[in-house]
């Protein structure tokens, strides 16, 4: 997929004014916003952050052993008949697709939602190989017929309103003109019936792979997870390698807090364990089952300051939660990982320059670390991201300029007394409507506050005169 | 030449080990609190859960009620079931006979799906499936309803306790077979303006007939 996360300000701008679409995504991020708070704390706020710290060190123990669990899940796995392949970067794990498409003789495609996919651009490398592909989460197969990419990690379509499905259904499916939800769904529920019938693979992501066992685990709520697992004859998993958790307690324990933290659900419709393809005397399931581990980034990701970034679960709750995706929705941060983990994981997997605007993303009001089910220090690491670009001189000419100007102001009281001065002097009881340039950015949106007719300092010194 | 796996492993064995010294934890923290796990409370506890999720629950007081209540709901049928052997409710065969698929008939023509339960869990309402033999994954997935028969013994607290048994009976026993599915209420979808819709693509309704 393209990045175009550099042009972050510009695609936000376009976001901004697209009142349909801040209408959509502000109705679906306050909805699971709220429904996250009424499932988490339903037990008291003191037992939902025990949850939180629970989860917090299950996916930090396990990131601590990852090499070890990964070698006992692949043994495990491979036991149990499933084959275990690993890919360095995405062209790698497109290539152990394509290569089980030309081993099983595979036509036609189905696919359950997986964000790695998305990261590796899975669907333009087998479409290219003439294989059909067809998205079968509803959200997912919106934004695949409308050749966009998903805008949220849980709910692909927040940004859309019911209209614009409608029209994109009539456009390229002829479905009869309708405004109702339900309808829209069945006609989508009976077109993908017969892509699932037809199909002889299905690939799916994986939420977890619980290393004692072995065990591929996802959570899906249509049931087109189900169906890709258990109608076609090969089913091929594709993981990123941070997705082990030790144990099947702390699975136990994280597939819980995943549904309660993304949507409020207490369980996804589907909670699924995979240990294998079908056994002997079965008469459905997947005769042959691939499990493919991608690094593409993410054991550079673990040598650094950052590996607490491989905990996330991928609830979105910090998406729904960020005051700055509210506004703007997913596609201006110009990539699949959008939100506060967006901001971060992006310029991870990618390359800080390709992303520079992103850690700045973020007002730093600290939501997205409150509603983490495992407490990623996001606001820390955007700090951090920002450190890295001032460190690498990737920061605006004018803030570096800017800031200088103040740590010289700041650091020196009397220079600091005669500029608060001289702004009293100049602004007086009507301050400027507008600054400017080069600061004229700031008073674009608000207005430019009166200068107190007393500096901080001279108020401390003559009330302590009073009162002693 | 270097394999990817070696590659990837040997990336991170190279970074000093994030997070060390994390314990595993001592006593567990089960998601759902409950004080009283007695078999009444359970049941009470199942049904209330069950029931948010939309699901429709019968406790018919006799096997021939029971019986009754399966045969209702089966309708015409054509119906896809799991083997009788897996299903609790003695004179199940004779109700159904009539009314499964015909041979050669695709299953998605299924109108009714029934299966047993391998467990359920109190503190979300939902049902535990094991695949295997006789027990075909489509038949709690293709028709747009699915009734399960579920034994009252076979309630218990939650995922966590759930787990505990598997572990109790050894890990490698569970891992034997291919594939277990955990089901909470019907299908559903809230992909389009946030309406939530009932049988996206799984069943529509489920039904839990508690023997």
């Amino acid at each position: 997929m393209n990045i175009t996360s550099n042009n972050f300000i510009s695609l936000a701008k376009i976001a901004l004014a697209d009142e349909d679409q801040r209408a959509s995504v502000d109705l679906g991020t306050t909805n699971a916003f709220d429904k996250r708070i009424l499932a988490m704390g339903e037990f008291g706020e003191a037992h939902a952050e025990a949850l939180r710290a629970r989860g917090a060190r299950a996916k930090r123990r396990a990131l601590s052993r990852l090499p070890d669990l990964l070698e006992q899940a692949e043994s495990k796995l491979a036991e149990n008949g499933v084959r275990v392949l690993w890919a360095l970067d995405g062209q790698e794990a497109s290539q152990h697709v394509l290569d089980i498409i030309a081993r099983h003789e595979v036509k036609r495609v189905v696919k359950s939602k997986s964000m790695v996919s998305e990261e590796i651009g899975l669907n333009g490398v087998l479409e290219g190989a003439g294989v059909e592909v067809v998205e079968t989460d509803l959200g997912e197969f919106i934004v695949q017929l409308g050749h966009e990419p998903p805008s949220h990690i849980v709910a692909p379509v927040i940004h859309k309103s019911k209209e614009s499905i409608r029209d994109l259904f009539v456009e390229r499916l002829d479905m009869p003109p309708t405004d109702s939800a339900e309808e829209m769904t069945e006609f989508a529920r009976r077109y993908l019936r017969e892509k699932f019938l037809q199909a002889d693979m299905g690939i799916t992501g994986g939420n977890f792979i619980i290393a004692e066992t072995g065990t591929l685990c996802l959570v899906t709520n249509e049931g087109n997870g189900r169906m890709v697992t258990s109608l076609p004859d090969v089913h091929v998993a594709v993981v990123g390698i941070e997705k082990i958790v030790e144990t099947v307690e702390d699975y136990a324990l994280l597939t819980q807090t995943l549904p309660r933290s993304a949507t409020g659900q207490t369980m996804a419709v589907y909670t699924h364990l995979y240990n294998g393809p079908r056994c002997e005397g079965e008469s459905d399931g997947p005769r042959h089952l691939y499990v493919i581990l991608v690094d593409n980034g993410r054991s550079a990701i673990y040598q650094g300051a950052y590996a607490e970034a491989l905990a996330c679960i991928r609830c979105g709750a910090c998406i729904n939660a960020c005051p700055v995706y509210r506004l703007t929705g997913g596609h201006a941060y110009g990539w699949v990982y959008p939100g506060p983990i967006g901001s971060v994981i992006t310029p991870l997997l990618n390359g800080i320059e390709s992303a520079k605007p992103l850690p700045h993303a973020s007002s730093l009001c600290g939501v997205c670390k409150a509603v983490c089910p495992v407490d990623i220090d996001l606001p820390r690491m955007l700090l951090d991201l920002r450190a890295d670009l001032d460190e690498r001189g990737e920061v605006d000419f004018q803030w570096r300029l800017g800031l200088k100007l103040w740590a010289i102001v700041s650091a020196a009281p009397w220079l600091f007394r005669a500029g608060g001065r001289l702004a009293r002097l100049f602004t007086g009881d009507n301050p400027p409507q507008r600054l400017p340039a080069p600061l004229s950015g700031w008073t674009r949106y608000r207005a430019f506050p009166p200068f107190a007719k007393q500096s901080f300092h001279q108020q401390w010194v003559s009330r302590r005169g009073r009162e002693s | 030449m270097t394999t990817s796996r070696e590659r990837i492993l040997s990336n991170l064995r190279a970074a000093r080990q994030p997070f060390a010294g994390i314990d595993p934890e001592g006593s567990p923290l089960p998601v759902v609190p409950q004080d009283d796990t007695s078999p009444g409370a359970l049941l009470g506890r199942f049904l209330a859960s069950a029931e948010k999720l939309a699901c429709q629950l019968y406790q018919p007081p006799s096997p021939q009620q029971a019986l009754d209540v399966v045969a209702g709901l089966l309708g015409e049928g054509p119906a896809l079931a799991w083997d009788v052997n897996h299903i609790p409710l003695p004179g199940l065969e004779e109700v159904l006979k009539p009314r499964m698929l015909r041979p050669g008939q695709p299953q998605s023509d299924a109108q009714i799906g029934i299966t047993g339960a391998d467990a359920a869990l109190a503190a979300t309402g939902s049902l535990v499936l094991v695949s295997g033999s006789g027990r075909p994954r489509a038949a709690s997935l293709l028709p747009p309803v699915h009734v399960a028969v579920l034994e009252r013994a076979r309630i218990v607290p939650d995922l966590e306790s759930w787990f505990a048994l598997q572990r109790q009976a050894g890990l490698d026993r569970w891992r034997a077979a291919s594939h277990a599915i955990v089901i909470s209420g019907p299908s559903r979808t809230a992909d389009i303006a946030m309406t939530l819709i009932m049988g996206m693509h799984g069943p529509a309704e489920l039904h839990i007939v508690i023997v």
